[in-house]
């Protein structure tokens, strides 16, 4: 089920957007399958249909989706490798901006990929642990 | 212009105190507009003498470029009002008050009667003065609906629901913008709720309207810049468009609007260690504007 946060600072069409990209990059919607209608997600989310109308026609814009006419929006061939390149998007800005606050601190960067490496392990195992998988 | 309503220079005062001054305001077809206040700041009045239960004392009402007279009724069949706490007359039945009300609106939906009858768990040999607050408020919001209005007047309208009822209010609201033309003025004081359903927000502040703007621009025109400062903080920052402004040791919180590339560049130029900027929510940016 999608969620959107009312009491949230991001603008409701950009969670919207989010909440169907990780979908997408989950897997629950899968290449050339419908999304939702817009009046399904309107009257299930209590938000103005034009604000799903546009969350859907970024998308679309974004080529994440696609419309069939009279038939409503379907997720794209290629939307899973696109929503790839926007994760790595941003995750590339998140650890630019730790790289900015680890630098205010003086660290260099050795210790940040010492540190990097350790947090790493700690998720998913040593790096040959992770190689043998 | 596709103009629904239009209020010029409107001005109200109950005995000394002012409660609208020279008000004008525009109202567009098809749009959702959000109008916030403080308690006591002219929302209902306003709402009000747009209904024509009382008069202004001074300004002008146009209906579709129609001039309003006071005492006039032509035009409130197109229009769906409900208030706070719904007046009907107390000894009828449900059915009766159907009837009642449809036969004053020529757009009258019977089936759509029924249907929220339904929704609401309502029936429609009870009698009015049998029922609940909370079953009056759904009957009046029913029975503005049901007339298929043009244009729809919710003043504060979940005030004292409990939450399913209100999400079947909001519901309720949301199928009418998908039918499409409803032009819709709603005010309440859970301002979160209109956060995601407004086209437009519309903040009235001591009897004049301090801002009246597409809802989406505003959200990206009003933003909260963090600043930290290693050293020499500013006193005073000589910008203009500050709505808020709070000083926490080297810290300083400011809201701007509107905010622009020209503000960025001249705070950058203060040399802070570090700077943040933030969207707000509805509900912070209300209260950037009236505080």
């Amino acid at each position: 089920m999608i969620k959107v946060e009312t009491k949230s600072f991001i603008p409701i069409y950009e969670q919207i957007k989010k909440e169907i990209k990780n979908r997408i990059s989950q897997g629950i919607f899968k290449a050339n399958e419908p999304l939702p209608s817009i009046r399904e997600l309107a009257t299930q989310l209590l938000i103005n249909p034009n604000t799903v109308a546009r969350a859907y026609r970024e998308l679309e814009q974004e080529g994440f989706i696609y419309t069939r006419k009279g038939k409503g929006c379907y997720v794209s061939d290629n939307s899973s490798s696109l929503v790839k390149d926007d994760n790595l998007n941003l995750l590339t800005q998140l650890i630019d901006k730790t790289i900015e606050e680890a630098k205010k601190l003086n660290l260099n960067p050795e210790e940040i990929k010492r540190l990097f490496e350790k947090r790493l392990e700690q998720a998913w195992g040593s790096e040959e642990e992770r190689g043998k998988e | 212009m596709n103009e629904v309503l239009r209020i010029e220079n409107l001005s109200k005062k109950f005995g000394r105190k002012s409660v609208l001054k020279d008000f004008s305001m525009s109202i567009e077809k098809g749009k959702v507009y959000g109008l916030l206040a403080k308690n006591g700041e002219g929302k209902t009045t306003l709402i009000r003498v747009i209904m024509g239960v009382i008069p202004p004392d001074q300004g002008e009402l146009f209906y579709k470029s129609q001039k309003i007279k006071f005492n006039e009724t032509s035009y409130k069949k197109e229009i769906g009002y409900i208030p706070e706490e719904s007046i009907f007359f107390s000894w009828m039945t449900i059915k009766e008050l159907l009837n009642f009300n449809a036969s004053f609106f020529p757009t009258w939906n019977a089936k759509k009667a029924d249907d929220y009858l339904e929704r609401f768990s309502l029936e429609k040999r009870t009698r009015i003065k049998n029922l609940s607050r909370g079953m009056k408020l759904k009957l009046g919001f029913m029975v503005a609906l049901a007339s298929e209005p043009e244009f729809l007047i919710l003043d504060d309208p979940t005030s004292g629901l409990d939450v399913p009822t209100r999400q079947d209010f909001l519901k309720g609201v949301i199928e009418e913008i998908l039918e499409g033309g409803t032009t819709i003025l709603f005010s309440t004081h859970l301002v979160h709720e209109l956060e995601g359903i407004i086209d437009h927000l519309s903040i009235l502040h001591q009897g004049r309207l301090i801002l009246d703007q597409d809802f989406e621009e505003v959200k990206s025109s009003v933003k909260r810049v963090r600043l930290k400062f290693d050293k020499n903080i500013p006193e005073k920052l000589e910008l203009e468009g500050i709505l808020t402004e709070r000083k926490d040791g080297p810290c300083k919180e400011l809201v701007f609007y509107p905010w622009n590339e020209e503000k960025r560049e001249r705070l950058q130029a203060l040399r802070p260690a570090s700077m943040e900027i933030e969207s707000l929510t509805l509900e912070e940016i209300f209260i950037s504007f009236v505080s």
